[in-house]
């Protein structure tokens, strides 16, 4: 009787441990279980850096989405695929701009919101990019452009 | 035989916003290039002929309200007229000024994408010593005319420069403050410009 007991305390413990590092594993791996919630949108950018799925999509500093992915498009730039919270509203003119984080942090995507009365509709297009800025190349440039 | 009426095709499609923008581009370098233009007492005239194609290549009504971004919505038939005045004299000071400077720059014409009625020309200037710097122009058609709506010069767009800037003076300060900030500058300019006029003439 008193074996049995100790056994069932036992399984049960297992068993939470078992749930608490599956709760562990969803929260760190940023696994989404229960369907994927917001839209999509995509922008095509004539470079990326070195922006990779998964990164945060901003506004004024806020996190508002999520990149999905980044292919190649049929002519040949870097077609970004972002999650945008359902609650977002974004016209058609945002600009989405990749920004470092500092001076040579990682790369982020930061909206812009426009002033236009027309909304980009889900799976739409943000038409107005800007991509990242090549610090390296543009010091090499004012160095030479010296001489 | 195809080929041919591929290539004139071809030129047809791609031609409308870079040879609407090359033909202006073209007419701004035969004016700063034209000796008889080139005298201190002409640059006010220089200058009104410059900004003359400007405003035929560039639509500065598009480029203010997409500055302004979401607070252009809030404002009033009167301040929106009145905000693309201020905006174009601000556009005009910090850049017409600067077309003085040029010293024989080639435009390279690279490659033109058109996006239903947005298209993007893609350019590079190439200077003297061999140094590039691109430039993209943002376009938009209006009937069959393509204007400029927004410059990216290294990956860096003006709209979005100046969408961040006004943001964020309206929002520690406000509207009312920003407009009067533009307007000092641009008085503050024209009795700079005027005192070096004059200084220019005495010589």
């Amino acid at each position: 009787m008193k074996r049995s007991f100790v056994e069932v305390g036992v399984g049960i413990f297992v068993i939470l441990g078992a749930l608490a590092l599956g709760y562990l594993s969803v929260k760190l791996g940023k696994v989404e279980l229960w369907g994927r919630q917001g839209y999509v949108l995509y922008a095509d950018f004539p470079t990326v850096g070195g922006l990779k799925a998964g990164t945060s999509v901003e506004i004024a500093g806020v996190e508002v989405g999520r990149v999905e992915s980044i292919i190649l498009s049929p002519d040949f730039q870097a077609r970004v695929t972002f999650r945008i919270k359902s609650g977002i509203k974004l016209q058609e003119d945002v600009i989405a701009s990749i920004k470092t984080k500092g001076l040579i942090g990682e790369k982020f995507v930061r909206l812009n919101p426009g002033g236009s009365d027309r909304l980009i509709p889900p799976n739409g297009k943000i038409r107005e990019v800007e991509a990242p800025v090549d610090f390296e190349e543009l010091l090499s440039k004012y160095i030479f452009g010296k001489v | 035989m195809s080929v041919v009426a591929i290539l004139i095709a071809s030129a047809a499609w791609a031609g409308a916003p870079t040879d609407q923008l090359k033909s202006g581009i073209d007419r701004v370098i035969k004016i700063l290039e034209d000796p008889t233009m080139k005298s201190e007492t002409r640059a006010k005239e220089r200058r009104a002929a410059v900004r003359k194609i400007a405003n035929d290549l560039f639509d500065f009504g598009e480029t203010a309200k997409r500055s302004l971004g979401r607070h252009w919505q809030a404002r009033s038939e009167r301040e929106r007229e009145e905000f693309v005045n201020l905006f174009a004299d601000l556009l005009e000071r910090s850049y017409i000024g600067k077309i003085d400077l040029y010293g024989g720059e080639k435009v390279v014409y690279l490659a033109e994408t058109i996006d239903g009625d947005l298209a993007t020309v893609r350019t590079k200037i190439v200077t003297k010593q061999g140094t590039e710097a691109s430039i993209d122009y943002r376009m938009l058609q209006r009937g069959d005319r393509w204007m400029v709506y927004d410059v990216i010069l290294e990956n860096v767009s003006l709209v979005s420069n100046y969408r961040t800037q006004f943001n964020k003076i309206i929002q520690t300060a406000s509207y009312q403050e920003l407009v009067k900030k533009m307007k000092t500058k641009q008085d503050e300019f024209t009795l700079e410009e005027d005192a070096a006029l004059k200084k220019g003439v005495k010589n």
